[in-house]
């Protein structure tokens, strides 16, 4: 049933307003199953709010999510299932330990007390939070706040993972370890969508991507086409149509 | 550069003051020139014991220096003008500490504190013209005084706003002061009532030994032409001053310069190591989760302990006082307030509500592990101070009121918690503290939770005390029960549905504007 060519996740015309401002307007995005999807846009161009629709913590203004056929408003625990969460900037419960965590959020999903412990014994190990196993998060950095999260969104093993800005604030020994994990986990059959400012790391791990920008999709599919042929983040400014400004005024800065 | 300073704070003040919050404000006016007012009266009245206006004078002016020194230290931080804001400023920290005193001095509740100052120019008058201008100057210094020890205070004691355990320490000081205010009510007419008497020579010296005492202490002085005294007191005042004048710039450099406070880090003992306690279902996650949450979560913490100071306190003062009727009932203030106190399940825990969100059918358990655990902590707690203090107080006639009210409450909270949980969600605010809405929100909640929980029992036993039937009062306890159980159940059932039906909308309003 997920594999084949059901997507991973579609967006069908989705719409988002806030006010007068259109946030996300009419997007119709695909991503094929088992592939590692970037989602690149500049600031305020409507990437958290997608996802935020994607995994059912904001209701569209119209129409769809699914996760492999399910809809995510129409069937929502039947889509939840299938997915992990990594959110930008949302708080935790914070005077519980990482393994605290893991294991409320394991137990909340169902699932028995032994695997969510061996998993958790493992998921802290190799995230390097061992260390801090008994530490509560309120006590955590802001990298170690993003592994733990990760851990959430990992902890039942989902078909699809859902990433906020997940390389945000980590330190390079963390982001090459995260790195290796996704990697594996889109070779083993599963697919990833994550959003970033930063394009170098969206060549280096995706296979698909996704330019947005004023609430629009401007450009999707395999990372080769979408650059045709330039480096990502050439592409990325031709297609958003920006000019990369700081030629022009601030004479006197450094006079 | 003061003056800029004091746009700075007139410009925030507006913004701050727009749209529905004046209201509030005008009513923390109005209570504010009335405590104003009572105490210039204190001033005015006669005493029949010499020297007990000084006395009682002294006490007020202590009462008004550490509303000035707590006021700040409880909303943080000068609420308007941080001192964050200036940290990366190149301005020599002496210069800054100039200013930043300066403006302090540009604040309305200067206008408050004349009025209740003005006690000592009321309180002098009595005694003739030079006790009337000792009282002028006292007052002016005591301004002085209250304005420079609060500015001084927060760089003092004030915690870092940035650091997240930071705020812990304002949540500790704001609960203890609204703890003792409220027990105030019951100790201000028992210390007013020794000092005028003179039964206390001790509390009125001292009232007197303090600071904020000697103004009194130089009016008094006044009166009874003692020059010598009044010049020890007003030199005293004003070499105070100057103290913490002096001391100011440095501390106020050492704040800009420290980084946020790192305090002890705590470690928890594995959870896995532990045998477990609870089910292993999603119930009992939710149930652990909240239990941890209570003990740990400095909020949480803090309002249980007011819940349980005040509940107990009250009956206990009035006890001293030689009336022990209210001591059966402690069990039951101190549920209400534990109630109200937790009205805001889902504000309180912030974002932190996507995780509930984002596990399928996770609303459910969610709903009735934190009604279980709230059930878990507070219900066995007032149980038991009933019981006691009801047994102690030897007031026989009460069982069936306090046997009917008690479970009744604690069952009924419960359910109306989760339901209000869902319906009225508090974000908080931008330091992390309860917002206006969640603290009105609290106070109204004291008065509701007990009627609706337990007008039924309440409507049996007053009829069967009217009756003088002992059946009728305690046919209360079981039809309290049977009320308070419907109305967890439907609450419960309503809250959960909301939460299943309007998640996605319940955590939009927790969420920073998008």
């Amino acid at each position: 049933m997920n594999g084949g060519s059901v997507p991973a996740l579609e967006f069908a015309g989705l719409t988002k307003r806030f006010g007068e401002n259109v946030a996300v307007d009419h997007i119709d995005l695909v991503v094929p199953p088992g592939s590692f999807l970037g989602l690149v846009g500049p600031n305020g161009a409507g990437k958290t709010t997608s996802l935020s629709m994607a995994v059912g913590l904001l209701r569209p203004d119209s129409g769809t999510a699914a996760i492999f056929g399910r809809d995510v408003w129409a069937d929502p625990v039947a889509a939840k299932a299938l997915i992990g969460v990594l959110p930008d900037g949302l708080a935790l419960p914070d005077r519980l330990s990482g393994r605290e965590i893991l294991l409320y959020l394991g137990l909340l999903r169902g699932m028995s007390r032994e695997v969510v412990l061996q998993r958790a014994d493992e998921l802290l190990r190799v995230l390097e939070l061992d260390g801090a196993e008994g530490t509560p998060v309120v006590d955590y950095s802001t990298g170690m706040r993003k592994k733990i999260t990760l851990a959430t969104a990992l902890l039942h093993s989902p078909k699809l993972l859902v990433l906020d800005e997940p390389f945000e604030a980590v330190d390079p020994v963390s982001a090459a370890t995260i790195r290796t994990i996704l990697q594996r986990f889109v070779a083993a059959g599963g697919s990833v969508i994550f959003s970033s400012h930063v394009m170098p790391l969206v060549e280096r791990l995706c296979d698909h991507v996704a330019v947005i920008a004023r609430g629009k999709v401007l450009a999707s599919g395999p990372l080769d086409e979408v650059r045709g042929g330039q480096p990502l983040e050439d592409a990325f400014v031709h297609i958003v149509g920006a000019r990369a400004g700081g030629a022009e005024g601030l004479s006197w800065l450094a006079s | 550069m003061a003056r800029v300073l004091i746009q700075m704070r007139a410009a925030i003040m507006r913004r701050a003051t727009s749209g529905r919050r004046w209201i509030g404000i005008l009513l923390l006016a109005l209570l504010v020139t009335l405590l104003a007012v009572t105490t210039l009266l204190a001033g005015l009245v006669h005493y029949r014991y010499p020297g007990a206006g000084a006395d009682v004078v002294a006490t007020l002016s202590l009462g008004w220096l550490l509303g000035w020194i707590a006021g700040p230290l409880l909303t943080g931080d000068d609420a308007a003008l941080r001192m964050d804001y200036f940290k990366l400023l190149p301005i020599p920290p002496r210069r800054l500490a100039r200013a930043m005193l300066g403006a302090a001095f540009a604040n309305v509740s200067l206008v408050f504190s004349l009025i209740a100052f003005a006690a000592l120019i009321a309180l002098g008058a009595r005694s003739g013209v030079a006790a009337a201008f000792t009282g002028v100057v006292a007052t002016a210094l005591d301004l002085v005084l209250a304005v420079v020890a609060s500015t001084v205070a927060v760089a003092a004691f004030g915690p870092t706003i940035s650091s997240r355990r930071g705020r812990d320490f304002g949540t500790i000081l704001l609960a203890l002061t609204i703890t003792l205010l409220s027990l105030a009510s019951g100790l201000v007419p028992l210390i007013a009532k020794r000092l005028t008497n003179g039964h206390s020579p001790v509390l009125a010296a001292v009232v007197r030994i303090l600071p904020s005492g000697w103004g009194a202490v130089a009016v008094d002085a006044a009166g009874r032409s003692d020059w010598g005294l009044v010049a020890l007191a007003l030199g005293g005042l004003a070499a105070a001053i100057g103290a913490l004048v002096v001391a100011w710039p440095p501390l106020l450099a050492r704040r800009l310069t420290m980084s946020a406070r790192g305090g002890r880090r705590r470690t928890h003992g594995s959870a896995a190591a532990r045998e477990p306690v609870l089910p292993l279902t999603p119930l009992g996650a939710v149930i652990g989760k909240e239990l941890r949450m209570y003990s740990r979560s400095v909020l949480r913490s803090v309002m249980l302990m007011i819940s349980f100071l005040v509940g107990v306190l009250v009956g206990v003062i009035s006890a001293l006082g030689g009336k022990t009727e209210g001591l059966p009932f402690a069990g039951l203030l101190f549920t209400v307030i534990a109630a109200a106190c937790f009205t805001n399940f889902y504000g309180d825990d912030g974002t932190s509500l996507w995780l509930t969100l984002v596990v399928p059918g996770a609303e459910r358990p969610d709903v009735r592990g934190r009604v279980w655990a709230w059930f878990l902590v507070v219900g066995p707690a007032g149980l038991l101070i009933t019981i006691v203090f009801t047994a102690i107080s030897g007031q026989t006639w009460s069982w069936p009121w306090v046997l009917a009210g008690e479970p009744a409450l604690i069952i009924g909270s419960a359910g109306l918690l989760a339901l209000t949980g869902v319906v009225s969600v508090n974000a908080p605010d931008a330091d992390g503290g309860p917002s206006p809405a969640r603290v009105l929100k609290t106070h109204l909640a004291l008065i509701v939770i007990p009627v609706v929980t337990l007008f039924p029992a309440a409507a049996l036993l007053a009829a069967g005390a009217a009756g003088h039937s002992l059946a009728l009062r305690w046919l209360a306890v079981p039809a309290g029960l049977a009320w308070a159980a419907w109305l967890c159940r439907y609450s419960v059932m309503r809250a959960q549905r909301r939460l299943q039906t309007q998640g996605p909308e319940i955590f939009a309003r927790l969420r920073p504007a998008s």
